[in-house]
C-alpha cells in the first residue's frame, strides 16, 4: 500500500508540488526558530553561563528587580561573610544596567536593544564578571574601561577620551583599559563600562552600595556547606548561591530571554501550517475524487477499507516527509542568515556553530508529517468508504458527510462565540480581552464550519459588481460549484486577513488613544524632558531646567516597581505633592491633597483589581521591604499616571533612588513654547548629551513609535501566512483546471477565446479572494472593536478604524487574486482543444 | 454544385500523425463539398478517419496538407483567435457526450455562444429553436437534472441558436437509446428542412445516417463511395461492401 501511495505521488507530481511547498514553509518557520535559538543560547551558555566565583551572595529583594535598578546592600556585609569559616575571600561587586556610552560623534551608540552595563572594577580578578584585556585598571573619576567589543565598534583606543551618561550625571573620562566578559549574568555579551569602586557607586547608584558579593572558598571546603553557613550568619536579607546554582540560573535566564523569541516564531509556524493545512485538505479531497474509480477498483479486487485508506495516507506521509526535509533545510538556511546578520552588526554575540539538535530534527518531521497526515485524513477516510461497485460505474461520487452536521456544529459554535464576545466586552480589561480572543477563535472555527453553506450567497453578493457577462458568470459559478473546496481555500485567506485587519484596527486605535490620552494627561505641561536610552537622570537636570527663563514650574516624576500582594505595580513619585500642577487629572474619589498627607493615589483599574477604596490600607513591597500605605484618592484612567502615585518624600522612604525619569515643564505666560524648549536644550545639552526636550506633539510621536515597530514586524510575519493562503488559491484553481479539462475543451470548441478563458479563471480567483478577505475583515474588525471596548480603561480609550488601510487591503486582495490566476490560466490556455474534449 | 451553394469545402486534405516508419495517414487526400441546406452524414469503420475529417472541417484540427473552406474563408491559414471566433459565430457543435457546462442552466447553455460573443439572442428565433427541441419547460434546469436525450437536445438548440453556417455533429446519438436518438435526429432533420440549416454528422449507426440527404463513406482516410437519399438498408449494404473491400485489400496487402 505504501508503494501504491508513493507511485501515486510521483504520477501526480504537479498536484503535490504546492502541497509540499506549504509544508516546507511551515516547517521552515519552526525549524529556523529552533535552530536559531538553540545555536544562540548554547553559544551563550558555553561562553558565559559559568560562574567564576565559588559562592555568590546577592541581596534578597522582596520583589523582582530589573538590571537598571538592582537591589543593593552595604559594605559591612563583606566583612561578616569573610568571617564565615571556609571563606577565603569575599569581594563586593557592582553591576548596573543603566548607562549610556556615547560614540566619538557625541551620539549614543546603537546597541540593537542590548542593555549597556556599568560596573565597579573588581578588587579580585579571580572572581570578577569580566577581566582585563589591555591597558591598566581605571582609577578615580576621570578614568574608565570599556569591553573590547564596544571599544572597537565605536573606534575607541586606550588613551582616548570617552563620554558616558549615567543616571546621576554625564562624565568624560580617559579610556585606560579594555575588558572581556568572564562569567554568567545579564551583562554577558552586552556593552560594559567600568570604573573604580567608589566612582562606580557615585555614578551608577548615587549612593554607596553593592549588587553582589563573590566568595572564594578555602581549599577542601564544600560550597554547599559554606553557602548554608553564610545564609545562617547573614539571615534572610541575602540570597546565597553556589557556582552550580548560578550557572543553572544563568542558563535559565538565557532560555527565558530567547524562549520568548522562539515562542513567537513557533506561533507563526503554527499559523503557517494551519493555513497550509487547508491547501492540503483540498488537494487530497480532489485527488481522491479523481482517483475514485481506481480506488474502488482496488476495493473490488480485494483491498480492505483500511488498505485503501492506507494508500491515501501513505501519499500524505511521503509529502509530509519531503516537505519536512526541505523545510528543515530552509530553516537551517534562514537561521544561518539571521546569524550572519548579527555578525554584520558587529555585536560580540557569540556565534558558535549552528545547533541542529536531534530534538529539532524530530520535531520538524513530527510537525511536517503530522500536519500533512491530519489534513489528508478526512479524504483518506472517505476513500476507504468507496463501495467496490463504484469501479463499474461511470460517474462516481465520493461519499461526503452531510453538511447538516457541519451547520449544526457551526451554528452552535457561533452562538458560543457571541456569548464569549458579550461576556468579554462586559467584563473588560485583560480577562475580557482573553474572552474576546477566545470568542474570535471560536467564531473563526464556526465560520470555517459554516462556510460551505454561506459561501454561495456571500460570493454572489460580493461578485455582483463584476456584471453578468458569460466568462464572469462561468467563473463565479465555478467558485460556487464546490463549496467545500472554495470555502477551505477562502478560510485560509480569511484567517490571515482577519489577523492583519485586527492588527491594523488595534494599532490605529492604540495610536489614536496615545494621542488623545497624552493630550488629556499632559494638559498644561507643554514641554517634557526625558533621557532616551537610560531611563533616569540626575536631579540636577530638574534644578537647571527650573532656572531657565520662561519656565513657570517643573514637576519631577520618579518611577520604580513594586508588588501589592501578587500584583506587579509601578510606583510613581511626584514632586511638590500636587497633581494639579502641570498634570491635569480627574479623581473618581479623594483629591491630590492625599499626597501631602503621605497617602497613595491609585488608578481606577488597579483599585478595582485590588478591591481597594479611599481610606483602606494596603501593603506595598519594594526593593527595601514592605510598607503599609493608605489609599488617599482614586484616579480616573490616565495614560501618564497608570501607577501608584505618592509624593517624593514618601517615594524616598520606599527605597526609590533620587534620580528623575521625567520632567513636566510648564511654560510661563507670554513665552513661546518653542523658544523655551530651545533654551532648556541649550542649558542641558552640553552636560547631558542624551537628554531630550520635546513638546507634546514630539512626545506623542515617540510614544507611538513602538506601535509602528510592532505593526511592521507582525505584519511581515502575517504576510507569510497570506502568501501561503495565496498558494492555496493557485492550488485550487490549478486543481479545477485539471478536473474540468473536458469542460474547458468544450468551451473552447464552441467559441470561448483564450482571453475569455483567462477571465473566467480570474473571476473564480477573485471570488475566492474576496470571500476570504470579506470574512477576514469582518472577523478582524469585530475582534479589534470588541478588544477596544474591553480595554477602554486600560489604554485603548479611542477606537480608530483605518478605513483607507482596510480598503487598500481589500484592493490588494483583488490584485493578489488576479495574480494567483495567472499560472493556472496559462496552463488552461495551453490545453489542446481536441485532447481536452477527449480526456477522461 | 456551384460555389455559392457550398457551405464547406475540403480540397485534398491530408492528416498525418507521427513521422518516419511510424507515420500514419489518418486522412489521405480527402476532397468533398457540403451543400448549403443539406444534411450530410459521414460514415466509416472505426479508424477510418471520419472524426478527424469532421474536426478538420470544423476548424478544431489543422490538416497537415490541403485546404478547408467555410464559405470563402480558408480555415487552414486562420490564426487561433480568428478560428475561435469563427467557431463561435459561424459553426455549431454537437458532441457525443459532455456537451453542456454543468454550472449553467439549459437556457444559459443554449445562449452560451451568443453570450461569449457578447450578442443578444434573437428572441423569436430562440423561442422557435427551444420549441422545436421541445424543452420549454426545462429551461431553468441544470444539465444534471436532465436526461441524456434532453441534454443532447439542449446541445442541438445551442448549435442552432446562433444561426451558424454549418452544424457539426460528432456521433450525437452515440450514448442515447433509440427513442431519444430518434428525437435528436428528427430535430436535426427538421432544422435542415424547415430552417434551411446545413448539418454535417459523423455516425456509425445506419439508422442515424438514413436521416441524412447524402452519406459519404470513408475508409483508411479516403473517400470510398457516396449515397444520395439513403435508407437504413442501403446504408447497411454500402457499409458491408466497404468492409468486404477493406478485408480484401487487407488480404492483398498481407
Amino acid at each position: 500500500m505504501f508503494k501504491l501511495g508513493l507511485r501515486s505521488v510521483l504520477a501526480h507530481r504537479l498536484r503535490f508540488v504546492l502541497c509540499t511547498l506549504a509544508v516546507t514553509l511551515g516547517v521552515a518557520f519552526a525549524g529556523g526558530a529552533m535552530v536559531f535559538t538553540d545555536s544562540l543560547s548554547s553559544a551563550l551558555k558555553k561562553n558565559f553561563a559559568v560562574s567564576t566565583a565559588d559562592v555568590t551572595v546577592t541581596p534578597a529583594s522582596p520583589i523582582q528587580t530589573g538590571t537598571d535598578r538592582p537591589a543593593t546592600f552595604q559594605i559591612d556585609l563583606v566583612d561578616r561573610i569573610a568571617a564565615v569559616p571556609g571563606v577565603a575571600a569575599a569581594v563586593p561587586q557592582l553591576m548596573v544596567g543603566n548607562v549610556q556610552i556615547l560614540g566619538p560623534d557625541g551620539k549614543p551608540l546603537e546597541n540593537y536593544g542590548l542593555t549597556s552595563f556599568g560596573a565597579a572594577w573588581p578588587r579580585d580578578p579571580g572572581a570578577a564578571p569580566f577581566k582585563l584585556v589591555d591597558g591598566t585598571a581605571p582609577w578615580g573619576g576621570r578614568q574608565l574601561a570599556l569591553d573590547e567589543s564596544t571599544a572597537s565598534r565605536a573606534g575607541y583606543h586606550v588613551g582616548d577620551q570617552v563620554r558616558i551618561v549615567t543616571p546621576t550625571r554625564a562624565v568624560t573620562a580617559t579610556l585606560t583599559a579594555t575588558t572581556t566578559p568572564a562569567q554568567a549574568g545579564a551583562a554577558a555579551g552586552a556593552p560594559l563600562v567600568s570604573f573604580d569602586g567608589a566612582t562606580a557607586q557615585l555614578l551608577l547608584l548615587g549612593k554607596p552600595g553593592w549588587t553582589s558579593i563573590t566568595v572564594a572558598l578555602e581549599p577542601d571546603s564544600d560550597p554547599n556547606v559554606v553557602s548554608k553557613a553564610i545564609a545562617d550568619t547573614i539571615g534572610d536579607a541575602v540570597k546565597v548561591r553556589t557556582a552550580q546554582q548560578v550557572t543553572t540560573d544563568g542558563e535559565h535566564d538565557l532560555d527565558n530571554t530567547f524562549g520568548g523569541f522562539g515562542t513567537v516564531l513557533l506561533l507563526f509556524a503554527g499559523l503557517a501550517l494551519f493555513v497550509g493545512g487547508f491547501l492540503i485538505v483540498n488537494t487530497f479531497a480532489m485527488v481522491v475524487a479523481q482517483r475514485s474509480r481506481e480506488l474502488a477498483m482496488l476495493r473490488a479486487i480485494g483491498a480492505s477499507r483500511g488498505q485503501v485508506t492506507g494508500t491515501v495516507l501513505a501519499e500524505s506521509v511521503v509529502i509530509g516527509f519531503v516537505g519536512a526535509t526541505l523545510g528543515l533545510l530552509v530553516g537551517i538556511a534562514v537561521a544561518s542568515a539571521i546569524r550572519f546578520g548579527y555578525e554584520l552588526l558587529d555585536l560580540r554575540i557569540p556565534t558558535a556553530s549552528l545547533q541542529v539538535t536531534p530534538t529539532t530534527i524530530i520535531a520538524c518531521y513530527v510537525i511536517g508529517i503530522g500536519v500533512t497526515v491530519a489534513a489528508a485524513a478526512p479524504a483518506a477516510r472517505r476513500a476507504g468508504k468507496l463501495p467496490p461497485v463504484a469501479a463499474m460505474r461511470d460517474d462516481v461520487h465520493v461519499p461526503e458527510r452531510s453538511l447538516l452536521v457541519r451547520v449544526l456544529i457551526g451554528a452552535f459554535m457561533l452562538l458560543m462565540a457571541v456569548l464569549f464576545f458579550g461576556i468579554g466586552v462586559g467584563a473588560g480589561g485583560l480577562p475580557g480581552t482573553v474572552l474576546i480572543t477566545l470568542g474570535t477563535g471560536t467564531a473563526v472555527l464556526a465560520i470555517v464550519m459554516l462556510n460551505p453553506v454561506i459561501s454561495r450567497y456571500v460570493v454572489r453578493a460580493l461578485m455582483y459588481p463584476f456584471g453578468r457577462k458569460a466568462p464572469v458568470t462561468l467563473g463565479r459559478r465555478n467558485a460556487e460549484r464546490n463549496p467545500r473546496r472554495t470555502s477551505a481555500t477562502a478560510s485560509a485567506l480569511m484567517i490571515s486577513v482577519g489577523l492583519i485587519s485586527g492588527l491594523l484596527v488595534i494599532g490605529a486605535s492604540v495610536k489614536a488613544s496615545i494621542d488623545k490620552s497624552l493630550v488629556d494627561a499632559l494638559g498644561t505641561a507643554e514641554i517634557l524632558v526625558t533621557n532616551d536610552g537610560t531611563p533616569s537622570f540626575g536631579a540636577e537636570v530638574g534644578d537647571r531646567t527650573a532656572k531657565v527663563p520662561g519656565v513657570r514650574a517643573v514637576q519631577r516624576v520618579r518611577q520604580q516597581s513594586g508588588e501589592v500582594g501578587r500584583t506587579n505595580v509601578q510606583v510613581t513619585g511626584v514632586s511638590d505633592g500636587t497633581l494639579a500642577g502641570p498634570v491635569t487629572t480627574t479623581f473618581d474619589a479623594g483629591s491630590a491633597a492625599a499626597l501631602d498627607a503621605g497617602q497613595a493615589i491609585l488608578p481606577r483599574n488597579l483599585a478595582k483589581t485590588l478591591k481597594l477604596t479611599v481610606g483602606k490600607p494596603f501593603d506595598l513591597k519594594t526593593t527595601n521591604g514592605t510598607h503599609r500605605l493608605t489609599v488617599g484618592a482614586i484616579l480616573a484612567p490616565n495614560r501618564q499616571l497608570n501607577a501608584i502615585v505618592v509624593s517624593l518624600p514618601t517615594y524616598g522612604t520606599l527605597g526609590g533612588s533620587p534620580s528623575d525619569n521625567l520632567l513636566y515643564v510648564e511654560v510661563a505666560e507670554g513665552n513661546q513654547v518653542a523658544q523655551v524648549r530651545t533654551a532648556i536644550l541649550d542649558q542641558l545639552r552640553k552636560d547631558y548629551p542624551t537628554i531630550e526636550v520635546r513638546d507634546q506633539e514630539a512626545y506623542a510621536a515617540v510614544a507611538r513609535e513602538p506601535v509602528n515597530g510592532v505593526l511592521i514586524a507582525v505584519g511581515f510575519l502575517l504576510a507569510m501566512a497570506i502568501l501561503i493562503a495565496l498558494l492555496g488559491i493557485v492550488n485550487t484553481l490549478a486543481l479545477g483546471v485539471v478536473e474540468r479539462t473536458r469542460e474547458i475543451g468544450l468551451l473552447r470548441a464552441i467559441g470561448m477565446d483564450r482571453p475569455q478563458l483567462s477571465r473566467m479563471l480570474r473571476v473564480e480567483s477573485i471570488a475566492i479572494t474576496l470571500l476570504g478577505a470579506f470574512l477576514g475583515l469582518a472577523i478582524g474588525v469585530t475582534f479589534a472593536a470588541a478588544v477596544q471596548s474591553a480595554m477602554v480603561d486600560d489604554g485603548l480609550a479611542v477606537r480608530d478604524i483605518p478605513v483607507l488601510q482596510l480598503v487598500i487591503a481589500v484592493v490588494l486582495a483583488i490584485v493578489f487574486g488576479v495574480l494567483a490566476a495567472v499560472w493556472p490560466s496559462r496552463r488552461a490556455a495551453r490545453l489542446d482543444v481536441l485532447q481536452a474534449i477527449a480526456s477522461e | 454544385m456551384s460555389v455559392g451553394d457550398v457551405a464547406v469545402r475540403a480540397t485534398d486534405v491530408w492528416k498525418r500523425y507521427g513521422g518516419g516508419l511510424t507515420q500514419v495517414d489518418a486522412l489521405a487526400g480527402v476532397s468533398a463539398e457540403f451543400g448549403k441546406g443539406r444534411f450530410t452524414a459521414i460514415m466509416g469503420p472505426s479508424g477510418s478517419g471520419k472524426s478527424t475529417l469532421l474536426h478538420c472541417l470544423a476548424g478544431l484540427d489543422k490538416p497537415s496538407d490541403g485546404k478547408v473552406f467555410l464559405g470563402d474563408v480558408d480555415l487552414t491559414t486562420l490564426p487561433e483567435k480568428q478560428l475561435t471566433h469563427l467557431r463561435r459565430d459561424r459553426i455549431g457543435f454537437v458532441f457525443q457526450a459532455f456537451n453542456l457546462v454543468p454550472t449553467l442552466s439549459a437556457l444559459e447553455n443554449i445562449t452560451l455562444p451568443l453570450d461569449l460573443a457578447g450578442r443578444k439572442p434573437d428572441q423569436d428565433w430562440l423561442t422557435t429553436v427551444v420549441d422545436t427541441v421541445g424543452l420549454m419547460d426545462r429551461l431553468r434546469h441544470k444539465p444534471s437534472e436532465l436526461s441524456g436525450g434532453q441534454q443532447q437536445r439542449v446541445a442541438c438548440a445551442r448549435a442552432l441558436v446562433s444561426r451558424p453556417d454549418v452544424v457539426f455533429a460528432d456521433e450525437p446519438t452515440g450514448n442515447l437509446d433509440s427513442r431519444s436518438s430518434g428525437d435528436v435526429l428528427e430535430f436535426l432533420h427538421r432544422s435542415v428542412r424547415e430552417f434551411n440549416q446545413t448539418v454535417v454528422m459523423v455516425t456509425h449507426d445506419p439508422t442515424a445516417a438514413s436521416y441524412a440527404d447524402r452519406v459519404l463513406f470513408l475508409a483508411d482516410g479516403q473517400l470510398r463511395s457516396e449515397l444520395v437519399d439513403p435508407t437504413a438498408e442501403s446504408v447497411l449494404d454500402a457499409m458491408k461492401q466497404l468492409e468486404s473491400r477493406h478485408d480484401t485489400a487487407d488480404e492483398l496487402a498481407g
